[in-house]
């Protein structure tokens, strides 16, 4: 069975695309066609921000979820149901409460028909190997976080699965903990014992993906598809401070960097138009809120030192994911530039975050009102003195079909309001124009 | 790998029987006992000519304690097991639910006296000459009373299941059946023993009405405490009265402490939340039962070489491979099945209905709906003057309880007791000081609506007022808000939604309660109000078909009517604004 040398795929996915329904009833594709392979033998890290459609992926590979159009395949044969070769540890642990440490890994095992004493063993087995010994009769509730990942650890391993999904089984836990459990799942992997041998894993922790894969592919969000694939051949246990480390890292910062912040060529002018890249096309925008982006234009004004994206990153203590779509937003708003990997703040920029609010305010809403994605609202409010939340919602989700257009609805309330140009009640779900304050308060 | 965490102490279950053991095993041997000495006398001869005689002497009472408690156990079995299938039916299968959700939504309106008098001339058909039809119509009345409250339970607690927890049992391949007892069934194992305590509750509501049957022109007394209670009030016998009402407490409070504080303390594990509740429910029995090693040597001795021999005996068998195909099989079958059941009980429906329309047809007029709408109307304008006076009256104790946690920890119970015992109960009391004070029953209907029901809306409140997380207390307190400020910022707003819950709870149990409320009798003493309860009552009572399935399906329809246009709209509102998460 084992021939090493050569390449088997465990799981594929063959152009699969994937459809939601949102909360408001809109069609919104997650997915599209996706092609994939898990070989066998290999740690392969699915990288990707919150939103991407990653988690979709990793439902997909494992039958919980059905694919829109495409094929998944387990060992080369379509998957009928649930992958009964794969399991999977869950972000939030899915532990049953009711349940002792024991019962839950046992859990692992119901599917599989096995004699109680046989079962016994196995659990035992997996509660040792996962370092529980002392905790068969504890329930989740009593245990910690990291020890309760565990556990879930514990019950995706009995069975000696042939795949091993993590649906970022870490980003619960706390730094130290989540370390920890990294490099004995890593060690474990690696010493090829209990049969584990190929591990599927999503996350948006890049340097998490660097550590633990020897394969890395990036998903970019809306809607999912994959970009950069990257072969980490650094070996085992992996120094997060060497160079190569450093220097992977950075490749997949570039990666994502330029496929989010791109540096388009300058528009020719169009006579009697602002010269505005945002307004010739319509442009999602962010799901960023308004005082993410006045406080990282302060910093930027307060830090002149302060213009690499990862040094950002770092500074303002926020993932890289979130971190680059808050640039992105001051970047929509002309407020900042992106060459390369650099942020600077504009003239614009500097000239709004040294004004009073009032002043601040006024640049704020000439910039959204540039956004052609507001125009939907700003024509529907020239002609109506209010307009109904979901004719709204209804026409951002035909203009931008890859987006949630309730969450877009949300942000352009939120950055429409900080303008004052548009306000919504929440009781009557209806937008409307803010009456302009007085100047003098 | 070791772990590097501090060492859990995990308490070592007690690996010999005890004296405990002993006990519990001489109570079970009791109970078995008392139950087949009980049940022996639902089986006796009966002839409908002849009259049961309830004996008065209060000496008769624990056994028509044992008989009523009998009988509220066995409706609750069922009660319980239709539950269970019915939300399980509704929140797996699409087709079921868009039958199932508006049928409950339905039969929940409708009161227990109506189930009562279209099931007892059947039931009784169906063993001639034996008192088990009565009983059985006795039993349906007091589980319809408890179980779409139930159903409606355990369907939600089924649909809020953690997606996740769903997820990891698809992933290790759980069969329906380890799936429904390993994650569904636990899962709601809390609520359902919760809303079971509640229906249960309010099956001693029903009890004396579904006992002593005086429908369909029929007076049958069954042996128990219901019926003992009606002895005494026909005959106006004081002593009688007084033993029925403590014996009535008694059984309450014996239900309450020996079965469901014991589950809601047992239950305390299954509660979705990882973390540790901090003042989780007590039980002293148990405690005591905890001690016990005669559960775990069942599992160990009987169960598990039982699940050995099983298994054995399983894979001895060379087992059916679960292909697609098969699997589709097994689907159309269902669905079959599923179809079958549907067109019978569509069946049934249309013909009953058909049945009602050819009784209703020459047999009522114009007048005579509007007549009974007016007097629906009447009972409307009293359970809405119920909700607004105890609400007026129990919000502000209720929350002044909430506040002090000791105190609150022995009143919510109380309430609960309050809310299970029987109005008529109070009848001996009420029909002397109306008649002395001279106090109208159109008012004083009022009040006795209110006894069975308000319960409802104090210890839902208390509920809220414990549920203040203390941070916005803190706030209030550190920014001086007092008096109104502080009822209109903090306390109205949080103590809302669970206002809602319990005036809605109220308000419908109000309607039925009306039934008994609207007509008090003690001997020949007899108060009458106007209004759609007193109305059922009487006609129930003589047994006039057209007029019991009209004025039923007006309250039915007040009911459902009220649920739609108020409660709902008051719930949606209360979760959009005033949920504290």
């Amino acid at each position: 069975m084992d021939q090493e040398n050569i390449i088997q795929p465990v799981a594929e996915l063959n152009a699969v695309s994937k459809s939601f329904k949102t909360a408001g009833g809109h069609e919104l594709k997650v997915l599209e066609n996706i092609d994939l392979t898990v070989n066998q033998g290999e740690l392969l890290a699915l990288l990707g921000q919150s939103g991407s459609g990653k988690s979709t992926i990793l439902r997909c590979l494992t039958g919980l979820v059905e694919p829109t159009s495409g094929r998944v395949l387990a060992n080369g044969k379509t998957l009928d149901g649930v992958n009964k070769n794969a399991s999977v540890v869950f972000q939030t642990f899915a532990l049953y409460p009711w349940l002792t440490v024991e019962q839950n890994v046992a859990v692992g095992l119901m599917a599989h028909q096995i004699p109680r004493q046989e079962r016994d063993t196995l659990v035992d087995k997996a509660i040792e190997l996962i370092g529980l010994g002392n905790y068969h009769a504890a329930y989740p509730r009593e245990l910690s976080g990291g020890m309760r990942q565990r556990v879930g650890i514990a019950r995706a391993l009995v069975s000696q699965p042939q795949l091993l999904c993590l649906d970022e089984a870490f980003s619960a836990l706390d730094v130290l903990t989540a370390e920890n459990l990294r490099q004995e799942l890593i060690s474990l992997w690696r010493s090829k014992e209990n049969g584990l041998s190929s591990i599927f894993m999503v996350t948006h922790n890049i340097e998490e993906a660097v550590e633990m894969a020897n394969r890395i592919v990036v998903v970019f969000p809306r809607p999912g598809r994959l970009g950069l694939v990257l072969e980490n051949p650094l070996p085992y246990p992996r120094d997060t401070k060497s160079p190569e480390f450093q220097r992977l890292v950075s490749i997949i910062h570039d990666s994502i960097t330029s496929q989010t912040l791109p540096d388009l060529p300058p528009e020719v002018p169009i006579v009697g138009q602002a010269i505005s890249r945002s307004r010739s096309r319509m442009e999602s925008i962010p799901f960023v809120p308004v005082g993410q982006i006045l406080g990282l234009i302060s910093i930027l004004n307060d830090s002149p030192e302060l213009s690499n994206i990862y040094d950002i990153s770092d500074e303002i203590g926020k993932e890289f994911g979130d971190t680059i779509s808050i640039v992105k937003a001051a970047e929509i708003l002309e407020l900042v530039d992106t060459p390369k990997q650099d942020v600077y703040l504009t003239e614009l920029g500097r000239k709004f975050v040294n004004s009073d609010r009032i002043g601040r305010k006024a640049i704020f809403s000439e910039q959204v009102f540039k956004l052609r994605l507001f125009h939907i609202i700003i024509a529907l409010l020239k002609e109506n003195e209010e307009i109904d939340a979901e004719m709204v919602i209804k026409d951002i989700a035909s203009a931008l079909p890859y987006d949630n257009p309730e969450k877009i609805f949300q942000t352009m309330i939120a950055w429409g309001r900080y303008a004052g140009l548009m306000d919504i009640n929440s009781k009557t779900n209806m937008v409307f124009v803010p009456e302009i304050e007085s100047e003098d308060i | 790998m070791k772990s590097t965490s501090p060492q859990l102490s995990v308490n070592i279950e007690q690996r010999t029987f005890g004296w405990i053991d002993i006990l519990l095993m001489s109570i079970l041997l009791m109970v078995f006992w008392t139950v087949l000495h009980f049940g022996k006398g639902m089986l006796v001869h009966f002839d409908e000519t002849v009259v049961l005689q309830i004996d008065s002497s209060p000496y008769q009472i624990p056994y028509y304690a044992g008989r009523t408690l009998l009988r509220m156990w066995i409706a609750f079995g069922f009660s319980l097991f239709f539950a269970i299938a019915v939300g399980y039916a509704a929140a797996k299968n699409k087709a079921a639910r868009a039958v199932i959700l508006p049928a409950l939504d339905i039969l929940q309106s409708v009161p227990v006296l109506g189930f009562l008098s279209a099931t007892v001339v059947g039931f009784m058909a169906l063993f001639p000459g034996s008192l088990l039809g009565v009983e059985c119509a006795a039993i349906f009345a007091i589980f319809t009373g408890q179980v779409w409250n139930m159903a409606f339970g355990f369907y939600h607690s089924l649909v809020t299941i953690p997606n996740d927890m769903q997820e990891a049992a698809t992933t290790y391949g759980l069969t329906p059946w380890q799936r429904f007892k390993t994650v569904e069934l636990p899962a709601s194992a809390h609520s359902l023993i919760w809303n079971s305590m509640m229906s249960f509750g309010g099956g001693w509501f029903f009890v004396a009405q579904s006992e002593a049957i005086s429908v369909m022109n029929k007076d049958i007394k069954l042996p128990g405490l219901g019926s003992y209670m009606a002895t005494a009030i026909d005959g106006a016998d004081y002593s009688a009265a007084i033993w029925a009402v403590l014996a009535m407490i008694f059984l309450i409070v014996i239900s309450d402490q020996l079965v469901w504080r014991t589950l809601l303390a047992w239950a305390d594990k299954f509660k979705i939340e990882l973390t540790e509740s901090t003042t989780p429910p007590t039980s002293w029995v148990y405690e005591i039962l905890k001690g016990a090693y005669v559960f775990t040597w069942i599992h160990e001795r009987i169960f598990q070489p039982l699940g050995d021999y099983l298994f054995k005996f399983g894979s001895a068998i060379p087992s059916v491979q679960s292909s697609r195909f098969s699997q589709k099989h097994m689907k159309y079958f269902w669905h079959i099945i599923l179809l079958i059941a549907f067109i019978w009980v569509a069946d049934e429906i249309f013909s009953l209905l058909v049945e009602a329309i050819q009784i209703m047809h020459g047999a009522l007029s114009l007048g005579l709906v509007l007549h009974i709408l007016w007097l629906g109307f009447l009972t409307l304008l009293r359970v809405i003057a119920m909700t607004v006076l105890a609400t007026l009256i129990w919000t502000p104790i209720g929350v002044w309880i909430g506040f002090q946690p000791k105190i609150a920890r022995i009143a919510q119970p109380l309430a609960q007791i309050g809310a299970s015992f029987p109005v008529n109960m109070t009848f001996p009391i009420v029909v002397g000081v109306f008649v002395a004070f001279n106090i109208p029953m159109n008012w004083g209907s009022i009040f006795l609506i209110a006894m069975g029901t308000q319960w409802y809306i104090l210890f839902n409140v208390i509920a809220g007022a414990m549920a203040i997380p203390n941070d916005l207390k803190e706030a209030a307190q550190i920014y001086g808000l007092k008096n109104w400020n502080l009822w209109k910022t903090m306390i109205l707003p949080a103590i809302f939604p669970f206002w809602v819950t319990g005036a809605c709870t109220a308000a419908g149990g109000a309607w039925n309660a009306s039934i008994v409320a609207e007509l008090a009798t003690w001997g020949d003493t007899t108060l009458k109000a106007d209004g759609l309860g007193a109305y059922i009552a009487d006609v129930t009572k003589s047994g006039d078909s057209p007029l019991i399935v009209l004025s039923i399906a007006i309250m039915s329809l007040f009911v459902v009517l009220m649920n739609k246009f108020l409660w709902r709209k008051l719930y949606a509102f209360a979760e959009k604004r005033f949920k504290l998460d």
